[in-house]
């Protein structure tokens, strides 16, 4: 961390304010409009789409190892801070999801070679993928030990919003967690054309 | 940015918060509300403005909304009510999960969301990181510019019937903010460096995280925690 430079941590505070101020802006709108309890997919998937693609392209201007996992601390501290933010569910969300884009971005850094697009799609499939478990993760913290209870209405909400018969738990919990890693794999594949595109405009290449 | 200065440093907090999110989720039941009444205490304490949490309309909607729609979605119905099952199992299950809810909220509240932005700062400078501290600050105050940009940038497009062409629309409003971001960013490390700021350096004077006060005070927390946990 030593080696980061004054423009690198900069450029973590730019990315980790832009990703603070969606979620406190579209995360707040959309979190009033599907209520917690009546909603258990879109918010998060949505969130966590847009959050991953930013941190990700901020991986592009400070291509160290840990800037993503700063730009997330960034992005959550901004949530404490901010006025009615302490909540704690997004900010276990976003450190989780910038661990995991850490952790599939690591290959390159221990090579010492710059990432591939395949490895930004990669964190982003699992930074959005936890946002399945997260929901079990959080229940259990809420609920205590009635994790079995959010299985089942995950299935049952699942099966209102997909339009499968409930019986056929195994496919729609296969669906809910599908759809996590396309939005993941599409918000890292978009994430690698748009920092390439942002460093294009400013004559960064 | 207005709040008291608290009289405990910041590790107290740190280690406040790690205290009542392992006893949250290690207590069985019964143990939630003497947690939740150490949590208030706490808060009490040392940061009364934190507990205006309470006051939120938002958290009291959350915490009666769960209460009032889990006896209609979990656990098999006891009674019906027209079109409504009502189950008692899931009313006692939305009981505790409102519990922990709230005790969760206010652990937050009173502990390191109660820190005022330089404390939270020193604290960086005092884990060794100093950087992460200057990002942080500098993340607040990029937060009215980065708006103005996304306003700009929105306001512009849509004046140019941009909404016509949605997908090409939306990457154009993000370059344009990560670009304007970038350019603000560059602005800041011109200032920065012009301030010869170091974020390798070290700070003229580091607070140490835990004075002798808080090494107690967490000592004591760990004392309540064995307590609660062999108690209940």
């Amino acid at each position: 961390m030593k080696s980061y430079t004054v423009r690198d941590w900069v450029y973590i505070a730019v990315f980790g304010a832009l990703w603070g101020a969606l979620e406190l802006t579209l995360g707040a709108y959309l979190h009033v409009l599907f209520p917690p309890l009546a909603n258990t997919f879109f918010t998060g998937l949505i969130m966590a789409g847009i959050g991953v693609a930013i941190a990700l392209v901020g991986h592009t201007f400070v291509p160290r190892f840990g800037a993503v996992l700063f730009i997330g601390i960034i992005t959550a501290l901004l949530k404490v801070l901010s006025l009615g933010g302490s909540k704690i569910g997004p900010i276990v969300a976003i450190l989780a999801e910038v661990i995991l884009m850490e952790l599939a971005l690591l290959p390159s850094t221990l090579r010492g070679k710059p990432p591939a697009r395949w490895q930004y799609v990669l964190g982003g499939t699992l930074a959005v993928a936890w946002n399945f478990f997260h929901k079990f993760v959080m229940m259990r913290l809420l609920y205590g030990r009635g994790i079995t209870e959010v299985y089942v209405k995950m299935v049952k909400d699942g099966s209102q919003t997909l339009g499968i018969d409930v019986e056929q738990t195994v496919a729609i919990i296969g669906i809910l967690f599908l759809l996590r890693v396309l939005v993941g794999a599409a918000a890292g594949w978009l994430a690698w054309d748009l920092g390439r595109l942002v460093s294009r405009r400013l004559a960064r290449v | 940015m207005t709040r008291a200065q608290p009289p405990l440093r910041p590790g107290s907090y740190l280690a406040f918060l790690v205290w009542a999110l392992v006893l949250v989720a290690a207590v069985p039941d019964a143990g939630l509300g003497p947690l939740l009444a150490l949590v208030v205490a706490f808060g009490w304490v040392n940061n009364r403005g934190a507990l205006r949490v309470l006051a939120s309309p938002r958290l009291w909607l959350f915490i009666f909304s769960t209460v009032a729609l889990t006896p209609l979605l979990l656990g098999e119905p006891d009674v019906r009510w027209g079109p409504l099952g009502i189950s008692w199992t899931g009313l006692e299950t939305g009981f505790w999960m409102a519990l922990r809810a709230i005790t969760l909220t206010l652990a937050f509240s009173v502990s390191v969301a109660a820190l005022p932005v330089a404390q939270m700062i020193r604290l960086f400078d005092g884990l060794g990181t100093r950087g992460l501290g200057f990002a942080l600050g500098v993340a607040l105050n990029a937060g009215p510019v980065l708006r103005d940009t996304v306003e700009a940038a929105y306001h512009t497009l849509r004046l140019r019937g941009g909404f016509r062409l949605p997908v090409q629309t939306a990457r154009l409003f993000l370059i344009t903010v990560i670009a304007n971001g970038l350019r603000y960013g560059d602005d800041v490390v011109k200032a920065a460096s012009a301030r010869a700021f170091d974020p390798a350096g070290r700070p003229a004077q580091i607070d140490p995280l835990l004075g002798k006060v808080d090494k107690a005070f967490i000592a004591g927390l760990a004392a309540i925690a064995i307590g609660l946990l062999l108690a209940i």
